[in-house]
């Protein structure tokens, strides 16, 4: 992969000529999210402005000041979530760098912004294997629709990638379910993050431990 | 007989002074320079058509070459930005703009100005579009690529806005006792320096109605000399009847 990135998507977005830069899905990152939310967003100010000449370093300095997610508020306004997410599939990080925004405990929105772009960018069984154990992070987070603000949680949106179509105004790409990569054994079956009923039986230890953990998880 | 001037002629007026000058000998070495260029480019190129050869003017090879290596030797990449672009900054302020900069873009103007590139923009958008394009990156010395970030360069920057994200909450906590001492503290000294204030002003009233009393008894002129002699001439010697007596 090159040293360099581009300051914007005027390059990748070129029609002239065949594509030739890096795929996802083999094709053209950029055209994963449709063409009337993509235009909308290279003309909205913050992508002019805060999300120009960034790079997969600086990109945390945008994600960690982000307050609410969503696709498009007001005026079908781009929030700077999805202008983040536009960025990121022009930037392509690397698998490393996605797993440290994703890990990292301090920044909700970090780790939302990368479940996002993880969901958008890598294949089924990936997905399901690196998003499934976030679904333990009870955190509130905000989102702007047309219609307003509405609250909701990081694993109820780890969720909604995985199991909805559109998610913050843009059709994700088709993933096989569950079931189906378990079918074809690409999966092995789904280890509940909560205690199930044999350990609840066995003892209040298990439980207890499990409460606090929740607990803890909820004060922050 | 001098022929009479006219209105615009007179320097003293400054009626013309906004316009702008030329110096003439400047422009007129440029043109002879250009002039010999053209005719020597003429000459090379007849040469060449002559030798059956296709003619590259010499200039443009120059700055090809060396475009191509201020590429990659004295510009730098480009850098996100770190703060906001300030566009409110002129907002509700007075600018005084100069005379004869109606249409176009070159040279200041109302509105956005770009120094590096002497452009002036009537919005915002045109103005941070200007911002992001190569005309302006190459004004200010800077290459349109962004370097590429590494794992090390990401855990690094993390590591910092966590830091950063530390140091705020701290400095948000507050301790409410030591405020309401320091509020206390504050307040005594106000109030110490209200009593003062109290005070000379107290004493000054008292030197002055003391001052009036010795002038009505008739003992000023021989204690303030000329000046206060002055004074009662001038008809300001006191606040008591200035009658003679």
């Amino acid at each position: 992969m090159s040293k360099t990135d581009l300051p914007d998507a005027k390059a990748m977005l070129d029609s002239r000529g065949l594509y030739d830069g890096p795929t996802i899905h083999s094709m053209n990152p950029l055209l994963l999210m449709e063409k009337i939310i993509r235009e909308r967003i290279i003309d909205s100010m913050y992508w002019k402005e805060q999300a120009w000449g960034l790079n997969a370093a600086t990109l945390l300095d945008r994600a960690v000041e982000l307050q609410f997610i969503g696709g498009q508020y007001a005026n079908q306004k781009p929030t700077p979530f999805i202008c983040l997410i536009l960025k990121m599939l022009q930037l392509n990080p690397e698998r490393e760098i996605l797993l440290e925004y994703i890990l990292d405990e301090d920044f909700k929105y970090l780790r939302v912004l990368a479940a996002f772009y993880i969901r958008l960018a890598w294949p089924a069984a990936e997905i399901y294997k690196t998003l499934e154990p976030l679904m333990k992070d009870y955190r509130k987070i905000k989102l702007r629709t047309q219609a307003g603000y509405k609250l909701t949680f990081v694993d109820e949106f780890i969720d909604d990638l995985l199991t909805k179509e559109r998610v913050c105004d843009i059709a994700l790409p088709r993933m096989p379910t569950r079931a189906q990569l378990e079918d074809l054994d690409e999966l092995e079956p789904r280890e509940p993050l909560v205690s199930d009923v044999d350990s609840d039986e066995e003892g209040g230890e298990g439980e207890g431990g499990e409460d606090r953990e929740e607990g803890e998880m909820m004060e922050e | 007989m001098s022929k009479p001037k006219g209105v615009y002629d007179n320097a003293a007026t400054g009626d013309t002074a906004f316009r702008r000058t030329w110096d003439r000998e400047e422009y007129a070495q440029k043109a002879a320079e250009r002039q010999s260029r053209e005719a020597k480019e003429r000459k090379e190129r007849y040469e060449a058509k002559l030798a059956g050869k296709k003619y590259i003017p010499k200039s443009e090879i120059d700055v090809n070459a060396s475009a191509s290596e201020a590429k990659f030797d004295d510009s730098k990449m480009v850098e996100a930005r770190r703060d906001r672009i300030r566009l409110d900054e002129n907002l509700n302020k007075v600018q005084i703009v100069p005379l004869g900069t109606t249409g176009g873009r070159r040279g200041r103007g109302a509105g956005y100005y770009c120094e590096a590139c002497d452009l002036n923009f009537t919005n915002s958008l045109e103005y941070v579009e200007h911002l992001n394009s190569k005309q302006h990156l190459n004004a200010i010395g800077q290459t349109d690529v962004v370097e590429r970030a590494t794992l090390e360069m990401v855990r690094e920057r993390l590591a910092w806005l966590k830091q950063k994200k530390q140091e705020q909450d701290k400095a948000e906590e507050f301790d409410l006792a030591k405020r309401l001492v320091e509020r206390r503290r504050v307040e005594e000294q106000e109030r110490l320096e209200k009593k003062e204030r109290k005070r000379i002003k107290k004493e000054e009233t008292r030197t002055r109605k003391a001052q009036v009393a010795t002038e009505t008894s008739g003992h000023v002129g021989e204690v303030d000399g000329d000046a206060a002699i002055m004074a009662r001439m001038m008809g300001f010697g006191g606040f008591s009847s200035t009658k003679a007596r």
